[in-house]
C-alpha cells in the first residue's frame, strides 16, 4: 500500500488511485510494466477500495460489487423459473391452496404448497431479492459516480508518456515537420477530429480530443431509472395508493364503491358477438361463439352530502360517464374502472303505469313505479293511489296471508288505496301485481272483487316495462404509484441508449523533442476509436492501416468498460 | 384474386425466395473453388446475389403481412401463426440491416435458415384469419407485439453470430475434458435447433397428408342433483402414441400399423390439449433423434465438427463483434417491447401492470439474462467463447418464452389454448 498519494506532477490523489487524476501516470505498479492499463473508472479511487473495511464498509463493498449484482440478477432470474411451474395461487379462485395443489397436481403439487412456491412472487425471499438488488444499484452508483465525475471534470491535457503507451491504441512517428512546423500539423490535426464532432482543446505541443462524454453517465442514468422503478412498486403498499376491488353492477342501478365517495351506475351493458361468417373455418367448425364487443355505458356520481347518514338518501352529483371496455377503462382523477366479466340476470326495474278506467275505456296519465323503491303514493289523472304494502317476492304463509320471500322483485305485489271518481270516498283496496303471468297465479281480479271491473292498473305497451338484462362485473382500481413506474421505464430507457448507442473516446498526442507519441481509449466500439484515428492521421499525410494502431504490448483481453 | 390469396402467395414467395438466397450465399462461399474466376470476385459477385435475393424474398414477406393487414382490418400479429411469420420478417430485416454493416455472406448462411424456420414454424398453426377478441382491440397490441418481436429478431441474429462463433472457435479434434464439454453444448445446440425443424416438418407432413385421428372427452358435470355429461372433440395431427387423460377414441387413420395409442397420458394433465401436446413432443423427440442418428451415421462424426470447416475463413473476432452488437442494439428494443409497452398495454386492459403469469415473467427472466450477459461482458469482460455461450443460452430463453411457454407450462396443466 503506498502513503504518499502525491504525483510526480504535483497533483494530490485521494488514497486508492491507481492511475493519477490529472496525468494518468500510473501509481501503484511497477514503474516498467508494458500490459495495456486498466482504465476502467479511469482508475480513481472507490469507496469501495478503502486499505482496512470496517463491518459497514464490508457491507458497501458486497453491494457494489459488479459480480454480486450479476450473482443477484441471476437468483432473480431462477427463483423467477420456479414460479412458473404451477400457476400461482393469485389465479384461482375460491381454493383452498392447502387441498387444491395436492388434489390437482398430485404429490408435486403438495410440495410445490408446501415450499411455498405457490406465492413465489410475494415470498420474503423473493422480496428479499429485489430489495437487495435496489441496495446494489444504489450502492454501485454511489461508489462510481462521485469519483468518475472528479476525475472526468479535472483531466490534464498532457498525459504521463507511460498513461499513453500502456492505452490499447497507440501510435508513435516521427513526422516531417520540415515542410508543415509543429504548430500548424497540430492545427490540422485538431481540425480534423473537429469535423468528428471531437472536442479538442489543447497547451505546449500536447492535445487532448475527447467526445461524447454524456454517455458514461448512462449506466447510472439506467439504474437511477430502475430504483424508481423498484421504489414505485414498494410504494404501492403505503395506504390509499393501491387498490384493487371486483363489484357487481346490475344495469339501471347506483351502486357505491365501498372506500371511496364515488357511486357508479351501469346504464346499459352491451355483449356483441361475431356472426358465424365472421369467423375463420376452424372456428366455425369447432362451433366457437367469439365476442366483439363487451361494453358497459357507465355514469359516475360524487356524493355531495348525506353520504355517511344511514338514514338519508346520499345525494349524488354526476361528474363523469365513458363506456368502459376492456381496452378502454373509465378513469377519473385516479380512479380507475375496467371491464372483466359479465352475466345474464333478468330482472324487473320499474314499469311505466297508467290507471284506465275500464267502463269509459279511459287511460290516464303515466307514472313510473320502481321496483326497488317505491313511492308512497301515485297520482294518475283523476285517481290517487296510496301505497299500504308492498310484498317484491309475493307468496303465501300458511295461514294465507301476503309474505315476501327476498327483497328481489321476482313476484312484485303492491297494494295501494286507490281513491278517485266512482270509488268509495275512504277509498278502496286495489291488489296490484305487475307481471301478468302473477295475476293469472294469484287471481288478481277475484282478490279486487267488483273493483276489477271499474279500475285496472296496466302499462301500455312492452316499451313501459324496464327489465335489467345484465349485471356487469367491474374491476375497481386505484394506482397512485403508475406515474412513477412510467418515469422509471423511461429514465432506463434514456439511460440505457445513452450508454449503448454513444461511446466516450478520447484521443490525447504529446510532442516531445519531435516526436510523437499518441493514445486513444474508449469504453467500447474499439473499431470505431481506431477508425477515427486513422482518418485524422490520414489528414495530416500519415497513411497507415488500422491494425497499426493495436497496441499488442499488453496480454491484450478486450475490455470494453464504462 | 383476392388479398388473402395475394398474401398467401407473399409468403411462399418469400420462402421460395429464402431458400435461394440461402444457396446463393453458399455457393459464395463453397463454390469458390469451383470457379474460374479470382476466387475474392466470385464470393463478392455471389453474395450479392445472395444478398438480392433476400431482398425479393423480404419484399414478398412484406406483400403477405399488407395483404393480410388489409384484408383482415387489423394487423396480423394476433395468434401464434401471424406471430411467428412475423418473428421471421423480423429476423429477415435484422439480417439484411446487419449484412450492410459487415457484409459476411456467412451471416446470411445461416441467417436465411433461420427465417424459414420461423415460417414453417408459423405453418403449425391455424392459419386463417380470426377476428379479434375484444381483450385484443387495442393500437398496443400493434405497438407491443412489433417491438418485442423486433427486439428478439436482434437477439436471434447474436444468436447465430454465436453459435458460428462456437463451431469456428471449438477444438473439435481434441479430447480433453473441457473441450469435449463445449462440443457436447454446441451439439445439444444444433439438436434443438434439428428439433423445431422437425416438429414443424412432421406436422406439416402430416397435415399435407390429411391424417387425423380424433378422440372424445367426456367431462361428468353434477350440479345439485343433476349430472350432465359434456364432451370435447380432441383432434390429433401426428398418430397417437398417448391418449388424452379420460378420453375414448373415435377414428384414428393407422400409420406403419399404429392405430390405437399405447398409454394414456397422466391423471394431472387435465388441459383439453394437453394429451395432444404430450403427443406431440413424443414425435418430435423421435423424430429428431431418428433422423440426428442418421444424419451421424452419414457424416461419420458428430454435426459441430461436420460444420466446423465451413467456417475456416471467417474472422472469430467479427462474429463476437456481430454478436454483441446486435444484442447491445436488442436489449433497449426487447425492453421497450415486451416489458414497458407490455406493461401499459397490460395496464390499460386489465387494470394491471404486472401480473406474473408464465409468458410476462418469461420475458422477464429473458431481460434479465441479457442485463447479466451485458454485465459479465462490459464490466468482467466476458468475450468471445464465454459471450457465445451467452448469445446461445439467451436465445434459447427466447425461444422457450415463445413456444416453451405454450406447449408445457400454462398448456400442460391449464386450458390455455395454442
Ligand atoms: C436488473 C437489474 C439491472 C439492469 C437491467 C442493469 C442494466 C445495465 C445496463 C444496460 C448497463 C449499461 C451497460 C453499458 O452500456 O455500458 C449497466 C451497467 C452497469 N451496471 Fe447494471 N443493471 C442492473 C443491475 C445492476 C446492479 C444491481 C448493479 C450493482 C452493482 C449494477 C452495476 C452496473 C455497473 C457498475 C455498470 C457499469 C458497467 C461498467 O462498469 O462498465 N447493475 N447495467
Amino acid at each position: 500500500m503506498i502513503d504518499n498519494t502525491k504525483c510526480e506532477c504535483g497533483h494530490q490523489n485521494h488514497v486508492g488511485t491507481v492511475l493519477c487524476e490529472s496525468c494518468g501516470k500510473p501509481l501503484v505498479e511497477e514503474v516498467d510494466s508494458n500490459e495495456i492499463l486498466e482504465m476502467r473508472y479511469d482508475g480513481v479511487a472507490r469507496r469501495s477500495q478503502r486499505a482496512n473495511p470496517n463491518i459497514l464498509d464490508r457491507v458497501w463493498n458486497f453491494f457494489s460489487s459488479v459480480k454480486v449484482a450479476v450473482y443477484l440478477i441471476l437468483s432473480t432470474l431462477v427463483l423467477s423459473t420456479l414460479g412458473t411451474i404451477y400457476p400461482q395461487e393469485n389465479t384461482f379462485f375460491d381454493i383452498d391452496p392447502a387441498v387444491f395443489y395436492e388434489q390437482r397436481y398430485g404429490w408435486t403439487g403438495e410440495l410445490y404448497y408446501v415450499l411455498g412456491l405457490s406465492r413465489t412472487y410475494e415470498s420474503w425471499w423473493f422480496v428479499s431479492l429485489l430489495v437487495m438488488i435496489g441496495m446494489s444499484l444504489v450502492v454501485c452508483s454511489i461508489d462510481r459516480v462521485l469519483p468518475l465525475y472528479r476525475a472526468l471534470s479535472k483531466q490534464k491535457i498532457a498525459k504521463h508518456p507511460q498513461f499513453l503507451r500502456r492505452q490499447r491504441v497507440v501510435y508513435q512517428v516521427e513526422p516531417d515537420f520540415s515542410e508543415r512546423p509543429q504548430a500548424q500539423w497540430l492545427e490540422q490535426f485538431a481540425a480534423r477530429l473537429k469535423k468528428r464532432r471531437y472536442k479538442v482543446r489543447s497547451e505546449n505541443g500536447a492535445l487532448m480530443a475527447e467526445k461524447n462524454r454524456f454517455s458514461r453517465w448512462g449506466p447510472y442514468v439506467n439504474h437511477i431509472g430502475l430504483i424508481i422503478f423498484l421504489i414505485a412498486i414498494l410504494m404501492r403498499s403505503i395506504p390509499g395508493w393501491h387498490m384493487d376491488e371486483h363489484y357487481q353492477f346490475p344495469e339501471g342501478e347506483v351502486v357505491a364503491l365501498p372506500g371511496t365517495n364515488y357511486y357508479l351506475k351501469n346504464e346499459k351493458f352491451t355483449a356483441e358477438f361475431y356472426d358465424k361468417q365472421e369467423l375463420a373455418e376452424h372456428q366455425q367448425l369447432r362451433g366457437d361463439v367469439v365476442a366483439s364487443l363487451y361494453e358497459t355505458k357507465a355514469i359516475l356520481y360524487e356524493c355531495t352530502a348525506d353520504c355517511n347518514n344511514p338514514l338519508k338518501e346520499p345525494q349524488l352529483e354526476k361528474v363523469h360517464e365513458h363506456d368502459i371496455r376492456v381496452n378502454s377503462p373509465l378513469d377519473y382523477d385516479g380512479l380507475m374502472a375496467y371491464q372483466v366479466h359479465y352475466e345474464l340476470t333478468p330482472k324487473l326495474l320499474g314499469v311505466n303505469v297508467s290507471v284506465v278506467d275500464k267502463q269509459q275505456n279511459k287511460r290516464f296519465d303515466k307514472f313510473r313505479v320502481d321496483m326497488s323503491n317505491p313511492a308512497d303514493s301515485y297520482q294518475s289523472g283523476p285517481y290517487t293511489l296510496e301505497l299500504k304494502n308492498y310484498y317484491p317476492d309475493f307468496a303465501q304463509d300458511v295461514n294465507g296471508r301476503p309474505i315476501t320471500k327476498s327483497s328481489q322483485p321476482n313476484t312484485p305485489a303492491f297494494i295501494f288505496l286507490a281513491k278517485g271518481p266512482g270509488l268509495s270516498a275512504g277509498g278502496e283496496i286495489f291488489i296490484y301485481f305487475v307481471k301478468d303471468i302473477d295475476k293469472q297465479t294469484f287471481r288478481q281480479d277475484e282478490l279486487n272483487g267488483t273493483l276489477a271491473y271499474r279500475i285496472d292498473i296496466s302499462a301500455a305497451s312492452m316499451e313501459d316495462v324496464e327489465i335489467s338484462m345484465y349485471t356487469s362485473y367491474l374491476n375497481i382500481r386505484v394506482e397512485q404509484a403508475m406515474p412513477f413506474i412510467w418515469v422509471g421505464s423511461f429514465i432506463f430507457m434514456v439511460g440505457v441508449v445513452m450508454g449503448m448507442y454513444w461511446q466516450h473516446r478520447r484521443i490525447w498526442l504529446r510532442i516531445d523533442e519531435g516526436r510523437l507519441l499518441l493514445g486513444a481509449h474508449t469504453n467500447k466500439n474499439w473499431y470505431s476509436l481506431r477508425k477515427d484515428v486513422q482518418w485524422a492521421l490520414d489528414g495530416v499525410g500519415i497513411e497507415i492501416e488500422q491494425e497499426a494502431l493495436d497496441n499488442k504490448g499488453g496480454n491484450s483481453i478486450e475490455l470494453n468498460h464504462s | 384474386m383476392s388479398l388473402i390469396t395475394v398474401s398467401g402467395y407473399g409468403l411462399l414467395a418469400a420462402f421460395i425466395f429464402y431458400t435461394l438466397s440461402f444457396f446463393g450465399f453458399f455457393i459464395a462461399l463453397a463454390g469458390s473453388k469451383f470457379s474460374k474466376r479470382d476466387p475474392k470476385e466470385h464470393k463478392q459477385r455471389w453474395a450479392k446475389i445472395g444478398y438480392s435475393l433476400s431482398v425479393v424474398g423480404f419484399a414478398g414477406h412484406l406483400v403477405y403481412f399488407v395483404a393480410r393487414w388489409v384484408y383482415g382490418g387489423h394487423i396480423p400479429v394476433s395468434n401464434m401463426y401471424e406471430y411467428m411469420t412475423f418473428f421471421s420478417l423480423t429476423i429477415a430485416f435484422a439480417f439484411l440491416v446487419f449484412y450492410l454493416l459487415f457484409r459476411s455472406p456467412l451471416l446470411g448462411l445461416f441467417c436465411t435458415p433461420l427465417a424459414m424456420i420461423m415460417i414453417a414454424y408459423a405453418a403449425v398453426f391455424p392459419k386463417d384469419v380470426q377476428p379479434l377478441i375484444p381483450g385484443l382491440q387495442s393500437k398496443w397490441l400493434m405497438i407491443h407485439v412489433t417491438t418485442a418481436a423486433l427486439g428478439e429478431a436482434f437477439f436471434a441474429i447474436g444468436f447465430v453470430a454465436g453459435v458460428m462463433y462456437l463451431l469456428k472457435t471449438i477444438n473439435f479434434q481434441s479430447k480433453q475434458k473441457s473441450d469435449v464439454r463445449q462440443q457436447r453444448g454446441v451439439e445439444f445446440t444444433l439438436f434443438v435447433i434439428l428439433m423445431v425443424v422437425v416438429f414443424a416438418g412432421s406436422v406439416f407432413t402430416f397435415n399435407s397428408f390429411g391424417y387425423q385421428a380424433q378422440f372424445v372427452k367426456k367431462t361428468v358435470n353434477v350440479v345439485g342433483s343433476e349430472t350432465s355429461v359434456s364432451e370435447e372433440k380432441i383432434n390429433y395431427v401426428l398418430p397417437p402414441i398417448v391418449k388424452p387423460y379420460q378420453s375414448e377414441l373415435v377414428k384414428s387413420d393407422s400409420f406403419l400399423g399404429l392405430k390405437k395409442p399405447l398409454f394414456t397420458a397422466p391423471a394431472w394433465m387435465e388441459g383439453v390439449n394437453a394429451g395432444r401436446k404430450l403427443n406431440t413432443i413424443i414425435w418430435t423427440i423421435l423424430f429428431s433423434a431418428i433422423i440426428y442418428l442418421l444424419l451421424r451415421l452419414v457424416l461419420r462424426r458428430s454435426l459441430g465438427s461436420a460444420i466446423h470447416p465451413i467456417l475456416k475463413d471467417i474472422d472469430e473476432q467479427d462474429l463476437d463483434e456481430i454478436s454483441y452488437r446486435t444484442i447491445a442494439i436488442g436489449f433497449p428494443i426487447f425492453t421497450l417491447g415486451a416489458l414497458i409497452f407490455a406493461m401499459i398495454w397490460a395496464a390499460q386492459a386489465w387494470g394491471r401492470f404486472w401480473g406474473w403469469d408464465p409468458k410476462e415473467t418469461w420475458a422477464l427472466i429473458t431481460w434479465l439474462f441479457y442485463a447479466a450477459y451485458l454485465h459479465l461482458r462490459l464490466s468482467r469482460g466476458w468475450h468471445g467463447l464465454k459471450s457465445a455461450w451467452l448469445s446461445v443460452i439467451g436465445f434459447l430463453l427466447v425461444m422457450f418464452t415463445l413456444v416453451g411457454v405454450n406447449l408445457l407450462l400454462s398448456g400442460l396443466h391449464s386450458y390455455a389454448g395454442v
